[in-house]
């Protein structure tokens, strides 16, 4: 069942779209830092170049790594919401559903296997963001060593101290899309066709970073159990040292997010009344 | 008895400023033979070992290897690594701690440094326009090295540099320097760098500390190679 529903999404030209989307964004950052990168550099280190020289090649694959993730984390979820969004709401607009529960699995098998295929595609995506994003930025810019600045601090990691914490930090973000996945199954179950759950989960995720990144006393008391907030731990791989107690922490709420996402979709499935 | 009045009044001017004036020609001949001796040192490369201690920066150890050439010019060479050092104005060599040209030279008298008996000048630059104001050396006078300097600046706040010597202290150069400057403070907006902030994810943040606003940098020389001849190229930024 589960080479069905992967044979289902990947059949689809949009799952496709999904990784042109990230090859073009990828790209555009690298060629931005190619051609004008030294200005980027020049007034992100405004701050400590009044203060410190600091020279060597500065913009390396890692840094535009940095950069790509950053940015793309943010435009992520909406890819993989168009694909986990559709798996049972899509199916309900085809009318394809009930033909697809006449199958001797239980409705919580199908849930768990339409959202296993999701994470799959999810990791797909991660793993091309990977190699184009990680790898091909490395055969453009080299390697070196990595500044990561951070609101009141300034990290700087040695060259060879880096590539295993963009392995931790790409695992971690597959965590973090994992959760986004299972929210989009959830909202799925709500609805007749695909358009909902996908602009439910971007919606749900842009409040939710909102409440994360704005600094208000009123959201400081909601953000630990907000799950946008624990969805940017992978940068604490990138701190020094590592706050390995907040990235367990933030890894547990994500995977409690995830199981509550899916358990709830499991209870309702199991109870709804399948009309299409 | 006016007469006798008048004579020793004169007399006490004479020694007075006699005695003045061969203070700060003791002083300056001082300085002179220390800035003489730096300036023995034209260049040198050296491995060293860079720790870089500023509130706000966390970096690593460094290695790599110093370039330095006379009057001020200094670069960190990290075979393609990043480097980090403090802006060229307050470069860490001694050289650039001293004010070059004319100088006034006060004598500011004798200390112990560290069990050891120094004297402590005092080196006001005549040019106006320098960036420096004073520098306070302590020096080691039967070695004729400066052990600690504090520079003060117009524009970098106070300087303060210790020197440990070891090996190389026939040319005067250091096998340790530790320096202590002022730094300001660093700030980017948490909605341009959007920070993985611990204390939500149930970590206690580090407080801050009193000492945010003090920075130290100590450097480690080792295996000098002095007065080879550096061309000014390998200063150049782009390198």
């Amino acid at each position: 069942m589960l080479r069905l529903e992967l044979f289902k999404i990947f059949s689809r030209p949009r799952t496709y779209i999904s990784f042109l989307i990230m090859t073009a964004v990828t790209f555009i950052i690298q060629l931005a830092m190619y051609v004008d990168g030294s200005s980027f550099v020049s007034f992100a280190l405004q701050g400590v170049g009044e203060q410190f020289d600091i020279q060597g090649n500065i913009l390396n694959g890692y840094l535009i790594t940095y950069l790509v993730l950053q940015s793309l984390l943010v435009h992520i979820p909406l890819l993989v919401a168009l694909v986990a969004g559709d798996v049972l709401a899509g199916e309900a607009n085809m009318g394809t559903l009930r033909l697809l529960l006449t199958k001797p699995v239980s409705r919580s098998w199908v849930v768990i296997t339409k959202y296993i295929a999701s994470l799959i595609y999810a990791l797909m995506l991660l793993i091309w963001l990977a190699i184009v994003g990680l790898g091909l930025s490395m055969l453009i810019f080299g390697t070196g060593d990595l500044i990561n600045l951070k609101s009141d601090s300034f990290v700087m990691l040695l060259e060879d101290d880096i590539l295993w914490r963009y392995a931790a930090a790409f695992a971690f973000a597959a965590l973090a899309m994992a959760t986004v996945a299972a929210l989009s199954v959830f909202l799925s179950v709500f609805a007749e066709n695909s358009v909902g759950p996908i602009i439910g989960t971007m919606g749900v995720i842009v409040v939710l970073t909102i409440f994360t990144n704005l600094e208000l006393p009123l959201f400081n008391a909601v953000k630990p159990y907000l799950f946008t907030t624990h969805m940017i731990a992978w940068k604490g791989f990138f701190d020094a040292p590592i706050p390995y107690d907040a990235i367990t922490n933030s890894a547990l709420v994500l995977v409690a997010y995830i199981v509550l996402f899916i358990t709830a979709t499991i209870i309702i499935f199991n109870k709804k009344d399948i009309l299409s | 008895m006016r007469l006798t009045k008048v004579l020793i009044g004169c007399l006490l001017v004479l020694l007075t400023t006699n005695t003045v004036h061969a203070q700060q020609d003791t002083a300056a001949v001082l300085f002179d033979k220390l800035r003489a001796k730096l300036n023995n040192v034209e260049d040198y490369v050296a491995d060293v070992k860079v720790k870089i201690d500023v509130s706000f920066m966390k970096v690593p150890a460094l290695t790599g290897k110093m370039f330095f050439k006379a009057p001020d010019k200094m670069k960190l060479e990290r075979n393609g690594g990043i480097s980090i050092l403090p802006k060229k104005n307050m470069s860490l060599s001694l050289n650039s701690m001293f004010p070059v040209g004319d100088v006034t030279v006060l004598d500011a008298g004798k200390k112990v440094l560290e069990g050891k008996e120094v004297r402590v000048l005092k080196v006001i630059p005549d040019n106006d326009a320098t960036d420096i104001v004073l520098t306070k050396i302590w020096v080691d006078e039967s070695r004729l090295l400066a052990l600690r300097t504090e520079t003060t600046t117009k524009d970098n706040g106070t300087v303060k540099m210790n020197l440990e010597f070891g090996d190389y202290i026939k040319q005067g150069l250091p096998d340790k320097v530790t320096v202590f400057l002022d730094v300001k403070e660093y700030k980017l907006p948490k909605g341009v760098t959007m920070d993985y902030d611990v204390s939500d994810a149930g970590q206690a943040k580090q407080p801050a500390t009193e000492k945010s606003k003090k920075g130290t940098i100590e450097i480690k020389y080792n295996n000098y190679e002095i007065n080879k001849g550096l061309s000014d190229s390998i200063f150049d930024e782009n390198d």
